[in-house]
């Protein structure tokens, strides 16, 4: 077991992406998520070794498609942004889409609309799931819930960026992003030659070229090329579906909560279990891919969705589920987050069977 | 064991750092430890307030309740007075807090640190006066380890460090009642 040190989320995280072989980093800052920034550009001058390069963008607009550019010659390259930044770099992610560009975002969610506030929130879910930019497009959307997560989660976007050649959003919150705990932090990661991969541009020699396509050349064909991204997503949602369950087996209702409504939700779960209330929890790790099958087969439970939000994810647990009238809400509107007792609260309510 | 503590004043009193400190501390004494710090948009005189839980197993880093809860200005009480637990200890600055606190919480302290950091010899060590009165209330954080943090914290500006070691001690040694 390696060292544990106790360290903030975003900290940790982009030190994680540099030992995942992320080079190059582009961004602008904005809080809750400009400590990534900060740490890129202190690894550039402190450690020349490692050929790290920082450029602080003009706005995000250039700081996503600076990732699309990297990522095309077949380097990792990523940026790190809240809200409005995120809105900012959706066109980004609809040609990244296209162009089968593994650009890595990290969104850490802080409360809108407009410039909103800069505590936790879970409302941009539909933005990041969904896709906010236009086209028929999915991103692989990762959803940690602890400093040792988002550091894990935060490699393997990269790993999976490359093996289906799509973006990967990471999405963070205020809370995982400024919190500090204890983590043993992954290790480097072996790099290919980056122009080597089968991302990485190349129009001469006696290799096959590879060509970054985002336009069409008639009707017959763009439905060809849109065939062919939506295999992959069936793909990527045949095979990367995660989840965790907790206490399922004699559970009369189920929490489902991701990120760090998730980790509320599991204090809350102990302490109804204290109290002899039958309660499980199943946690979303993959967004998208929704894990749909973590929900199959269960009939005659209470789900309650607890959110940082209005209710987004709870329209995706009403379709996962058997019988969606089974299916609950409870939310806060960000920049205040429940605590394990307004869970609990929450619980007692819908009436858990007590023995 | 679980220690839910919550920390809240005014940007510039100190006391993230206060609850940081403590954190590196609890962290040597072998706990499992979440800080999770709240702050406005101002750069300067904005809230600032932090939730921290000492815990044996993996815990909510959002608080249920504060079993220690220290408030050095009349707003933090005012937003904070109801996550107060009945059976903890409230700690006020009383040089900065005239307010009557709004709980049933029986153990309400009001400490001059303030004053006693003036005292001390710099008004800008009240924060780490009040911890080493919170170190009194959470024993299983040895205050060796406690007051190492603090010389740690320090590093960068060691002729301060006797300074804050001395309010420290201060606070630590401070009896109310």
């Amino acid at each position: 077991m390696g060292k544990k040190e106790f360290l903030q989320g975003n900290q940790a995280m982009a030190e994680s992406a540099i030992r995942a072989g992320c080079k190059l980093y582009f961004g602008y800052p904005i809080t809750p998520s400009s400590e990534v920034p900060e740490y890129y550009a202190k690894a550039m001058i402190e450690r020349p070794e490692e050929g790290i390069t920082f450029i602080q963008a003009e706005t995000e607009v250039s700081a996503f498609n600076m990732v699309a550019g990297a990522v095309a010659t077949g380097h990792r390259a990523m940026t790190a942004t809240s809200g409005p930044g995120f809105s900012l770099g959706q066109e980004a992610v609809s040609y990244m889409s296209a162009g089968d560009l593994p650009g890595v975002i990290v969104e850490v969610m802080r409360p809108g609309p407009g410039d909103g506030e800069i505590l936790a929130s879970q409302g941009d879910y539909f933005q990041a799931v969904k896709g906010g930019g236009h086209g028929d497009y999915q991103t692989l959307v990762l959803a940690p819930y602890s400093v040792q997560e988002l550091c894990e989660l935060m490699q393997e976007s990269f790993e999976l960026a490359e093996k289906y050649r799509n973006p990967v959003i990471l999405l963070s919150d205020a809370t995982l992003a400024k919190m500090r705990e204890s983590v043993e932090l992954p290790g480097y990661v072996e790099q290919k030659d980056p122009a080597s991969k089968p991302n990485a541009l190349r129009g001469c020699g006696k290799n096959e070229p590879h060509k970054v396509v985002t336009c069409g050349d008639g009707p017959v064909q763009w439905e060809e090329f849109n065939a062919r991204l939506q295999a992959k997503y069936k793909r990527i949602a045949e095979n990367e579906v995660r989840y965790a369950t907790y206490n399922l087996e004699d559970a009369e209702i189920i929490l489902v909560a991701f990120g760090s409504m998730a980790r509320v939700c599991e204090s809350a779960m102990k302490m109804a279990r204290e109290k002899g209330l039958k309660v499980g929890m199943i946690r979303p790790i993959s967004l998208w891919p929704f894990p749909d099958k973590a929900f199959e087969g269960i009939t005659g439970k209470k789900f309650l969705v607890c959110e940082l939000n209005a209710g987004q994810m709870v329209q995706d647990v009403k379709l996962a589920v058997e019988n969606k009238r089974d299916v609950y809400f409870y939310g806060k509107l960000g920049g205040t987050t429940p605590s394990p007792k307004n869970v609990l609260a929450e619980i007692e309510k819908l009436g858990g069977e007590s023995k | 064991m679980k220690k839910e503590l919550l920390f809240s004043g005014i940007g510039g009193q100190g006391v993230i750092t206060l609850g940081e400190t403590l954190c590196d501390a609890a962290i040597k004494a072998g706990y499992n430890v979440t800080f999770v710090p709240f702050y406005g948009q101002e750069k300067r005189g904005g809230r600032t307030m932090c939730n921290i839980v000492v815990s044996d197993g993996v815990e909510s880093p959002i608080i249920s309740e504060a079993d220690i809860m220290l408030i050095f200005d009349e707003r933090s009480l005012r937003d904070y007075q109801s996550l107060m637990s009945e059976g903890g200890t409230m700690i006020l600055n009383s040089d900065l807090v005239e307010l009557e606190p709004e709980t049933a919480c029986k153990d309400i302290r009001r400490i001059p640190f303030s004053t006693m950091a003036q005292e001390v010899g710099n008004s800008k060590t009240a924060n780490v006066i009040a911890l080493g009165y919170i170190a009194k209330f959470l024993p299983m954080i040895p205050y060796d380890l406690i007051a190492a943090e603090v010389e740690r914290s320090f590093a960068a500006k060691p002729k301060l460090i006797p300074l804050n070691l001395k309010a420290l001690k201060t606070g630590y040694d401070y009896t109310d009642r």
